[in-house]
């Protein structure tokens, strides 16, 4: 038995210098695996960093207390953008813009683009509740200044205004600004406008840390074969493919 | 067999216990930083008769008129530049251009010809003054940027992540050419015509090119790519529900439950990892109250709670789970000043310990923090934060999972799965930087996490 392991570890090995990849074994990568330093204190402040900047306040004071982390924010800011969020994700979009002005009136000034969406998703409210005297009014008085500034809110407003002119909304070609990813993708924009304006960084690093791994696997496999995590969500270690 | 497993658990976090000693073994971080860049000119292998190096070894001359093309002044930085980082550079300023100008800045390899222009000879790459263009081996040079003079600083650099060789005049890139040179090489500046006189910048004082900007423009690259990749949706959601299940930290986790089904959309998790789940669902709330009983400092409270509620895992108190303990309440008491009550506590509990390998480190250390008024300010101190609580902590933690009767694989009782996946991260970018000779910037979570916000 043991001098067939042999013979096959040599033709592995014959084969991995034809093929110039190193190959290194479960035994030495866990090796490797158990060398590396990770602090629980480092995990703890991913977590609390993931809580905060995707907004879980509750979550977050709790963790702080279970944990002893310190937040990287103030969290009572916290509530405060959330609300904006919420706000925007249920379609109060007038609601959220005032929130936005009260926590820092400067944010909507110093970005056109994410003030135009805003505007925008309010047409596309109005429009979606059957609101067509106050819809048109509005594109007219509000929206239309800003399209004549810029060629690209221009085409937005177009585009929104379009939807005017069908029935049934589930046909039209621009129907996709009813949905509700619109809705989401502009609270998204406003999440991350706040975040800057608080000197934070709009994005939790968890999941660029995730896209890293998949990455550095990606760019090894070039040079060896080695145990990988194929599917992240189990995080399990499975042997190189022979 | 389940013995067997859960002293490798122990073990496993009695190394943990000493990560905060300084005195523990090598750290992979600190590797990096070990290696030692160049501060001066190397004036023991320099073309000595051709040139004159100052006293403080950061600048050069050319005092006597040049016959021909081997009788160039040259000298090396006096160690190479260093390889385990993103990009290592220096400067030189011309304070004169005598009179040909016949500068140059550049890398060569140990060995080098020292009577020679960096870049006339194989292995050398220079960057020359007098007519901008870049030499690489070859008898001919490349065009490559502007000429340079008195009163101008240049740069010279490489680039590890490209593997690249850049330069730079007053400041700006001038321009980039390939390494192709695997091993160490040596910064080197050059003169060559009577008067020419140059200072060199290892990084004493501050660069005239912005260096730091430079390498956020070379990380933000790689970045920009990584960023392209597309991850399953809400895995981050689940690594960080499953890292709060793992370590037993319930009421965020029921906090985070909450918010997630009140999310618009709400989140929903893909059930499929559920094997691991159910797992570390096991005695959830036991975990929690022992953790906040160790988090405060309570240990009687938390062997009381774990002989009611797991006598097993206190049984043998020759275990590392009772070291652990029995070493947390000793420092417990150190800390509070009850220095008579610690020291009959060590003697009953800890004295055993004192022979047996692998724990005689603690227990050393801790009884080090009888000898000092301030413990805290001792080498030893590291004993009295927060961090060795939660060490204990972590151990209790695996201990009570492992003892999940429908368990079938003791690692994941070890490490959550975020610690996998971070682990599994760092390792490949240490493998594969070591299969590229070493070069380049290694990923070290403790960097990336407290680089702080720009």
């Amino acid at each position: 038995m043991s001098l067939f392991c042999i013979v096959i570890r040599e033709l592995e090995e014959i084969e991995s210098m034809a093929s110039s990849k190193k190959v290194i074994t479960r035994e030495e990568w866990e090796r490797k695996l158990n060398d590396v330093k990770i602090r629980k204190e480092d995990m703890n402040k991913l977590v609390m960093n993931f809580l905060v900047t995707e907004g879980y306040v509750d979550a977050a004071e709790k963790f702080r207390m279970e944990s002893g982390t310190e937040p990287d924010i103030d969290l009572a800011t916290i509530t405060d953008r959330m609300a904006v969020k919420k706000a925007v994700q249920c379609g109060n979009v007038e609601d959220a813009i005032e929130k936005v002005n009260d926590l820092n009136p400067e944010i909507l000034d110093t970005n056109p683009q994410l003030f135009f969406h805003l505007q925008q998703q309010r047409l596309i409210e109005l429009i979606r509740n059957g609101k067509v005297d106050e819809a048109l009014e509005f594109a007219q008085e509000e929206l239309a200044p800003r399209g004549e500034e810029n060629q690209s809110f221009l085409e937005e407003l177009e585009k929104t205004v379009a939807l005017l002119a069908f029935e049934d909304f589930s046909n039209c070609p621009v129907g996709e600004l009813l949905d509700i990813s619109q809705r989401l993708k502009t609270a998204s924009e406003v999440n991350a406008a706040i975040l800057t304006s608080q000197s934070h960084e709009k994005d939790p690093k968890l999941p660029s840390l995730l896209k890293m791994l998949i990455w550095a696997q990606n760019q090894l496999d070039d040079k060896a074969a080695y145990p990988r995590i194929n599917d992240l969500s189990t995080a399990r270690l499975e042997d190189p493919a022979v | 067999m389940l013995n067997d497993n859960s002293q490798d658990l122990a073990t496993h976090f009695l190394k943990l216990s000493r990560l905060g000693s300084t005195r523990s073994a090598m750290d992979v971080d600190d590797d990096d930083d070990r290696e030692e860049p160049p501060t001066e000119l190397n004036t023991i292998n320099s073309s000595g008769g051709f040139l004159l190096v100052s006293p403080d070894k950061l600048s050069v001359k050319y005092p006597t008129v040049h016959m021909h093309g081997h009788d160039v002044g040259v000298v090396q930085g006096n160690r190479p530049a260093p390889v385990k980082r993103l990009v290592y550079y220096f400067e030189i300023h011309v304070k004169s251009a005598g009179v040909k100008g016949q500068i140059a800045i550049g890398f060569t390899c140990e060995g080098f010809k020292m009577r020679r222009q960096p870049g006339w000879e194989q292995n050398s790459y220079g960057y020359h003054g007098d007519d901008g263009l870049l030499y690489r081996g070859q008898p001919k040079g490349e065009a490559f940027g502007p000429t340079y003079t008195s009163g101008d600083t240049v740069g010279g650099g490489i680039n590890y992540a490209t593997q690249e060789f850049f330069f730079t005049k007053n400041g700006a890139v001038v321009g980039t050419t390939r390494k192709d040179v695997k091993g160490r090489l040596y910064p080197t500046v050059a003169v060559h015509s009577q008067n020419e006189e140059v200072t060199v910048n290892f990084g004493a004082d501050p660069f005239c090119f912005d260096l730091k900007a430079y390498e956020a423009q070379e990380r933000m690259k790689q970045q920009v790519a990584i960023e392209k990749i597309s991850l399953p949706p809400n895995l981050s959601y689940g690594v960080v529900r499953s890292y709060l299940l793992h370590y037993g930290y319930e009421d965020t986790l029921n906090s985070f439950d909450l918010a997630g089904k009140s999310n618009v959309p709400p989140i929903s998790l893909d059930q499929g990892s559920g094997s691991n789940e159910e797992g570390r669902m096991y005695a959830l709330s036991q975990r929690k109250v022992l953790r906040q009983l160790i988090r405060k400092g309570k240990i009687d409270a938390a062997l009381g709670k774990l002989g009611e509620w797991y006598p097993d895992i206190v049984q043998d108190d020759k275990s590392a789970t009772c070291f652990l303990l029995y070493c947390q309440k000793f420092i417990e008491l150190v800390r509070v000043g009850e220095l008579e009550e610690a020291v009959s506590y060590g003697r009953t509990k800890l004295a055993k310990f004192f022979e047996l390998p692998g724990f005689e480190e603690l227990v050393q250390d801790c009884v080090a923090l009888l000898a000092y008024e301030q413990p805290h300010k001792s080498v030893v101190g590291y004993l009295l934060e927060d961090s060795q609580r939660e060490v204990v902590a972590d151990t209790v933690n695996a201990m009570i999972l492992l003892r999940n009767p429908k368990v079938t694989d003791t690692q994941v009782c070890l490490r959550s799965d975020l610690e996998k996946l971070l682990r599994q991260l760092t390792a490949s970018c240490l493998m594969k930087r070591q299969l590229e000779g070493d070069q380049g910037e290694a990923f070290h979570l403790h960097r990336v996490l407290n680089s702080g916000d720009e």
